[in-house]
């Protein structure tokens, strides 16, 4: 939430942290240290901090060396058997990695698109609404379903799209669209589109909170100023709404991409059946099964550095591209 | 000078910390284990399935337990099948005294964590000795390294009273169709369609013809294993062991089995099959077998137990299935019944930490005697049950009790400690003549519903079992089930074997649901594709598994 309120309206400040970043390289070394002299109760008070990230995300990386043993429990470290790339090269030669990776690029892809497009809408939408009672509460139901458990969502989605009684093909059958029940849960072309609609549906008020954060933190005179310009509504949302939130938009955006290999598999698991598992199957779940799940920890291990790996160079990349293109980063 | 005599202070408070520690161990060691309060030796235990039952050990039975060994227990209970506490335990190398680790023992074996009982029971276990028996040999570990690290707590000597695998009817089904003979598959297919035809709906609800099971690893239960039992076969897992040469192969490999499939295949094309079948998860399931309007299914009897419950609960006796073995063709007998000899598998073990290993096995000798295992299934004497000329008698009143008190085993302690020792199965006879559990054919026969007699009166038996071959038409299998073979699961054959098992997963739904037309080439993709993930070799290895294993057993 801090970076979204700084984002958002404070763009002045921003360019004078730009200014002062760009100044420093010149008189790097010495300025160094002056600066440290002057500030060290600031970094005194930052070590905790420092040390806690060092502690729990760092120290841990050490763990990729598993990547590159045979690892077995209950043996000391130095006694393990190094096999260099072994598990890598056998992840890259196993087909069913290729299928589980386009299972999860696919899925992901199509829940950033659909996920991020109609929170967005829905906030802006929202934020029109005068009444502030039936505002509040629409807000209020539609962020309640985050709280519900994959396991009873599933259970409410396979319900609704089932042949026998299920409401979607009674309502399909009852307008004349198709004459016989559609299996839709047994079909793996509609896997994809069942997942992304359901997280779709359990995710968009939630994640239509920041937005509408975001719009709240909009200073209420550019309305006014736009209004007396004689600017609808319309003209208002496209001029003044939009480009109040892009900042935050953009930041979600890069951030998300960065995770686009690390979905989870809850939903994919609670929702897919044998039928369907050529397209249900994510990275998540394969390392799961043919990793520790087979007491491979190396193995599992060498599918986790490869989803960090990639995870770093979407980042880097998507915040690359929108610096250049969008003035927006956030690195 | 400063900087020395700091050394030396460091040195000194160093070694005074190692004497200490090196006392207090040795202390604890001469005492032989930790004592708790009461003066009882405490055994920690950790368990991997959880145990609502447990009694604290404070329960009548937990006490006389108490007094007679000295020993208490203080467990652990995991709630997920304990491969991941055990994988933290090896990696930490902490273990509690005693370990029932469901399949997670050959972690442990590897590791070291476990040791060799031979010793101890020789010396210290005379009734352990009696209760294995001549399966004394099924004990040991493997060929490389026989040595004793698991007690296997499943039943001696057990008698089968009821079926447990082969095809469910309604009891209304075979009633309306005048009791007709449920021998073969066309049987049982014929008797569905018959039925649906004359009963389109049930309760107001389509009828659904037969409804199959596919969640996940239920996928084998209600699916995949069936192919060999209605073809004659008994469970080896996905094996189908040669009973001559003791060879192993993939069970789908049998011509017999495509033509089980090709008759699911058959179902689904004249519509009997539910079409939900292979996309329904198991508690849906339940709730269409509960609902009543499912007339046949295939599947074990524990899987679909809950089901039957709740029918009985709601009056629905006519709902109810009853199991028939029904066969692929005509002359095929349903090995339900064939022995396995002893299932030396799942079981007990005492880890390395254990500060006093004499005392964990002389508690489970304790509890494997007569004295004990009478405990477990009886109770205490004038408490739980009379002495009635010699015989134990269960009195009436208590025995309502025992029936309905779901809290029945935490309040009395009777049976709490069972699955942590070996016992005795149902129908095996103590010294004076009588069972050790309180289970028995009249005690079976009296649960029946009235519905469930009748039935079983127009066949002309007298319980579910008799309608089903035999043990005594098989032969014992020597090398028991191929399935409870320990491998290390980080081997090359639990790979090929996961891989194998997520392509059945997908291609037997596929190959039951396509068009009759297309059976064959699915079908034959399906066993290529096992077979470029490497099965032949797998076949290889739990072929010398199993011929490993015959040859340990025989000695």
């Amino acid at each position: 939430m801090k970076t979204v309120t700084r984002m958002s309206g404070q763009s002045g400040l921003e360019g004078e942290l730009s200014d002062s970043l760009a100044v420093e390289p010149k008189r790097k070394k010495a300025g160094f240290w002056k600066v440290f002299k002057q500030q060290k109760y600031l970094y005194m008070m930052s070590i905790p901090f420092v040390l806690l990230v060092i502690i729990f995300n760092y120290l841990p990386l050490w763990g990729w060396s598993m990547a590159f043993q045979s690892y077995k429990p209950g043996i000391p470290f130095w006694e393990q058997e190094w096999v260099g790339f072994q598990h890598f090269i056998q992840l890259f030669s196993d087909e069913r990695f290729y299928l589980v990776l386009r299972n999860t690029l696919a899925m992901s892809l199509m829940s950033l698109a659909i996920g991020f497009v109609f929170p967005i809408l829905f906030a802006v939408l929202l934020n029109e609404v005068r009444l502030s009672i039936f505002k509040r509460t629409v807000q209020t139901i539609t962020y309640l379903p985050h709280f519900v458990s994959w396991v009873v969502v599933a259970g409410i989605v396979t319900k609704m799209l089932s042949i026998d009684g299920g409401i979607i093909n009674e309502l399909l059958i009852g307008l004349g669209i198709v004459d016989k029940p559609v299996q839709f849960m047994a079909k793996g072309e509609y896997f994809w589109s069942i997942v992304v609609v359901s997280d779709l549906w359990k995710e968009m008020g939630w994640n239509a909170i920041i937005f509408l954060a975001a719009i709240a933190g909009i200073d209420p005179q550019l309305y006014e100023a736009a209004k007396v310009d004689g600017a609808g509504r319309w003209r208002r949302i496209w001029h003044v709404t939009l480009p109040g939130i892009r900042p935050t938009i953009l930041v979600l955006l890069i951030l998300s991409i960065g995770h686009l290999t690390s979905i989870g598999f809850e939903k994919q698991f609670l929702l897919g059946n044998s039928l369907v598992v050529d397209y249900s199957e994510v990275l998540d779940l394969y390392a799961l099964n043919y990793g520790i799940g087979l007491g491979r920890f190396s193995y599992g291990t060498a599918i986790g550095i490869f989803n960090s790996v990639v995870s770093i160079i979407l980042l880097f990349l998507a915040n690359g591209i929108f610096k250049r293109f969008g003035n927006q980063s956030v690195m | 000078m400063k900087k020395r005599i700091g050394k030396v202070t460091f040195l000194m408070v160093l070694s005074l910390m190692l004497v200490l520690a090196g006392c207090s161990s040795k202390t604890s060691n001469e005492e032989g284990g930790k004592k708790n309060k009461e003066g009882l030796t405490e055994l920690t235990l950790f368990s991997a399935d959880p145990h609502p039952q447990w009694d604290d050990m404070n329960s009548p039975v937990g006490k006389v337990v108490k007094e007679k060994t000295g020993v208490t227990v203080n467990p652990e209970f995991d709630v997920n099948g304990g491969t991941q506490k055990i994988a933290l335990m090896v990696a930490s190398g902490e273990y509690p005294d005693l370990i029932w680790p469901k399949g997670g023992a050959g972690t442990l074996v590897e590791a070291g964590a476990l040791i060799d009982l031979t010793d101890l029971i020789e010396e210290h276990a005379p009734n352990l000795k009696k209760i294995y028996g001549e399966y004394m040999s099924r004990l040991k570990w493997s060929k490389d390294d026989e040595s004793i690290y698991i007690l296997p707590t499943s039943p001696v000597d057990t008698q089968y009273l009821t079926p447990s695998h082969g095809v469910g009817l309604q009891n209304d089904v075979v009633k309306a169709l005048g009791y007709p003979k449920i021998e073969t598959l066309k049987d049982f297919e014929n008797a569905i369609k018959e039925y649906k035809e004359k009963n389109p709906t049930i309760n107001g609800q389509p009828t659904l013809g037969l409804s199959l099971l596919a969640d996940d690893w239920r996928i084998m239960i209600s699916t995949t294993n069936p192919a060999f039992w209605s073809t004659g076969a008994s469970d080896d897992g996905e094996y189908y062991v040669d009973p001559e040469t003791h060879e192993a192969i993939m069970h789908y490999k049998r011509p017999e089995e495509k033509e089980y499939f090709r008759w699911l295949n058959h179902m689904n094309d004249i519509g009997l099959l539910d079409p939900e079948s292979f996309v329904q998860k198991y508690d849906q399931y339940l709730a269409k077998l509960s609902s009543g309007r499912v007339l046949g299914i295939i599947d074990d009897e524990w899987q679909f137990a809950e089901a039957q419950r709740s029918m009985k609960e709601q009056g629905m006796h006519e709902r109810m299935y009853g199991l028939y073995p029904a066969t692929l063709e005509k002359g095929m007998k349903h090995a339900n019944f064939q022995d396995a000899g002893y299932l030396a598998g799942w079981g007990i073990g005492i880890t390395k930490d254990a500060e006093d290993p004499v005392a964990a096995i002389k508690f489970l000798d304790y509890l494997a005697s007569e004295e004990g295992q009478i405990l477990q299934n009886w109770g205490i004497e004038g408490e739980h049950y009379d002495l009635v000329d010699g015989k134990r008698v269960i009195p009436e009143e208590e025995m309502k009790v025992r029936n309905t008190d779901a809290n029945y085993v935490k309040k009395t302690g009777i049976g709490v400690l069972k699955g942590f020792a070996p016992s005795y199965g149902d129908g095996v006879k103590d010294a004076t003549g009588q069972t050790y559990t309180i289970a028995s054919e009249d005690q079976i026969k009296e649960a029946y519903t009235d519905v469930e007699k009748e039935v079983l009166k127009n066949y002309g038996v007298e319980m579910w079992k008799d309608l089903y071959p035999t043990k005594d038409e098989f032969p014992v299998k020597p090398w028991g089930v191929a399935f409870n073979i320990q491998v290390p699961n980080d081997s090359e054959l639990a790979l090929i074997e996961q891989k194998a098992m997520d392509i059945v997963k997908k291609r037997i739904p596929d190959a039951i649901l396509a068009d009759p037309g297309e059976f064959d080439k699915i079908y034959d993709t399906f066993l290529k594709e096992l077979d470029k993930a490497g099965v032949e070799k797998a076949e290889k290895e739990r072929t010398k598994l199993i011929q490993e294993r015959v040859k340990l057993w025989e000695k």
